[in-house]
């Protein structure tokens, strides 16, 4: 139980700086990251007219995928950024999905991982919104409706990479922490296995789907 | 009176594991009510199908608990659990922890009650898309159960986290605001979350072929509606985490507890404005599937205008904590 809320850490010194590096965080994202290559190979290495297996479960996420950032986004942005969004909930659920196996931990556990890629979305979403708009029109929006709205204006963009990453990294480590706190007081019998489909599977994918969702909403935002 | 730290600590546990399951009891029992209301009401306008209702009804409901079970397990671990250090400002984090799960526990319980009440009405109505209805039903009141989750999160590390190297004086005002602070928050998030997740589950029930385009922006309403409770969780993180200076002045210490009550209170009302955003959009895409994406879009931005009173909270909240 003392366990709860600490991380391994990896300490050591560049030139006097410490460096610090969440070690168990990293190998478990290349484990994810190995895994999604291997899947893709599997998926096209021998693609034909009658598909097999793994074709099939690849061609059904990539094109619902492509779906719904079309019906967001519109055929031409989709053609950009389509292949973002699909590679994102892929490893998003595949991030989530990695807790149910014992030893291995969610690399979304740790607050590092939704962060970076929620300010991966926010700069894309305004770079897109800058270069569609032009700067001058992208800056006049923040002076909407009136001028001296221009400070919350920016908190509130800010306040949107906080809330979906803060999102993520609530519901991942708050379903871990309840897997962990009950399997201690039930003595891992019967309940752990519900909790880790519930919380793994289940809300694991859902909330892989609404990271995304809100990446594909916020760029289609400031595009439009 | 004088009491030393071990009794001060079996006294906040106590009041705090009291409180946590009293107030846990209350938003889910008024949701299952409802949902067992609605469930009547829909058995005697389609009879036949009378065990299908009643069997999505039990499941629904017992969905709706789980956020008093969340309450159940933080109280049981406050009455049993035996925490190795023990201080004045481990007592007031119990008394934190405590109430963040109350508090937290209410809007979830109360919120999916709609979904599972509008699935039973929407079983009645349209039996074959009553599988459909289900999975929806499920995967929103799973989305509601986030705000009380969120809270299960921060009363476990009040519980768990060892606050000795902490001054007691500025300290408890943090911990206990730190539980306020996510547990009044989840409030709103939770209510306005199950707004949606209902007007969806109505939407699907009367056109059972717009359920992909219903389910997206639920889960967007939703998502964007528990903005305001994960504010407060970034407030009760910043509480918890930060370190404040020792004084013997009591100003500081207020001025942490009402950056906890203050970013608490301001959520409730986004959350469930925001809900109430996200209803009428739900509702809105079911009838009207073509402008899914304009209606999404105007949901965003009126749920950002909406949001902007959580914001100045958060900003009050962020004053109190670093400039006071």
């Amino acid at each position: 139980m003392e366990e709860l809320g600490k991380i391994h850490q990896l300490l050591f010194y560049i030139a006097g700086y410490p460096i610090r590096l969440n070690i168990e965080v990293m190998i478990m994202t290349w484990i994810v990251i190995v895994v999604l290559i291997v899947f893709g190979w599997l998926c096209s290495s021998r693609r034909a007219m009658v598909p097999n297996r793994f074709q099939i479960i690849g061609e059904l996420l990539v094109s619902k995928l492509y779906e719904l950032t079309e019906d967001a986004m519109g055929k031409y942005l989709a053609q950009t950024y389509a292949p973002l969004i699909c590679a994102l909930f892929m490893f998003l659920v595949l991030c989530n999905w990695l807790g149910i196996i014992p030893h291995l931990h969610e690399p979304t556990k740790d607050l590092n991982t939704p962060l970076s890629l929620g300010l991966m979305g926010f700069v894309i979403a305004h770079y897109a919104g800058i270069k569609s708009k032009g700067f001058k029109q992208y800056a006049r929006e923040y002076f909407q409706p009136m001028f001296f709205m221009m400070p919350l204006n920016v908190i509130g963009e800010l306040a949107k990479v906080v809330s979906i990453s803060f999102r993520l990294f609530g519901n991942i480590m708050g379903g871990s922490i309840i897997i962990t706190v009950v399997s201690y007081l039930t003595y891992s019998i019967l309940l752990p296995p519900l909790l880790n489909a519930f919380f793994g599977l289940f809300v694991g994918t859902i909330q892989a789907f609404v990271f995304t969702m809100l990446t594909v909403v916020y760029i289609s935002v400031q595009v439009k | 009176m004088d009491m030393d730290a071990l009794s001060a600590m079996r006294i906040a546990a106590y009041a705090g594991g009291g409180f946590a399951m009293g107030m846990g009891a209350l938003g889910a029992a008024i949701g299952e009510g409802y949902t067992a209301a609605q469930a009547n009401i829909a058995v005697s306008r389609n009879p036949q199908i009378s065990g299908d209702i009643f069997k999505n009804m039990l499941v629904g409901q017992a969905v709706a608990e789980s956020a008093s079970i969340f309450a159940l397990v933080v109280a049981i671990l406050l009455l049993f659990f035996e925490t190795p250090s023990a201080g004045y400002i481990q007592a007031a984090s119990l008394m934190g922890a405590g109430m963040c799960m109350g508090f937290g526990a209410l809007g979830s319980g109360m919120g999916s009650g709609f979904p599972s009440a509008e699935t039973c009405l929407g079983i009645a109505r349209q039996p074959m898309a009553s599988t459909r209805l289900t999975t929806n039903m499920l995967i929103g009141s799973a989305v509601c159960q986030t705000p009380a989750i969120l809270s299960m999160v921060v009363s476990l590390l009040l519980l768990f986290m060892q606050f000795k190297d902490i001054p007691f004086q500025p300290g408890w005002g943090a911990v206990i605001g730190a539980g306020l602070s996510t547990g009044l928050a989840a409030i709103g998030s939770g209510y306005g979350g199950g707004l949606a997740a209902g007007a969806s589950c109505e939407g699907v029930a009367r056109n059972p072929n717009s359920v992909g385009n219903v389910t997206t922006t639920m889960l967007v309403g939703q998502a964007v509606a528990q903005t305001s409770s994960i504010f407060g969780l970034l407030i009760s993180f910043v509480l918890i985490f930060k370190s404040f200076p020792e004084s013997q002045a009591l100003s500081p210490a207020i001025a942490l507890l009402s950056a906890g009550i203050c970013m608490g209170f301001g959520g409730i009302g986004p959350g469930v404005g925001n809900g109430e955003v996200a209803r009428g959009a739900v509702r809105w895409v079911a009838r009207n599937t073509e402008s899914a994406a304009d209606l999404m879009r105007i949901m965003l931005v009126g749920q950002a205008v909406s949001q902007s009173t959580a914001i100045y909270a958060m900003v009050v909240s962020l004053v109190l904590i670093f400039v006071i």
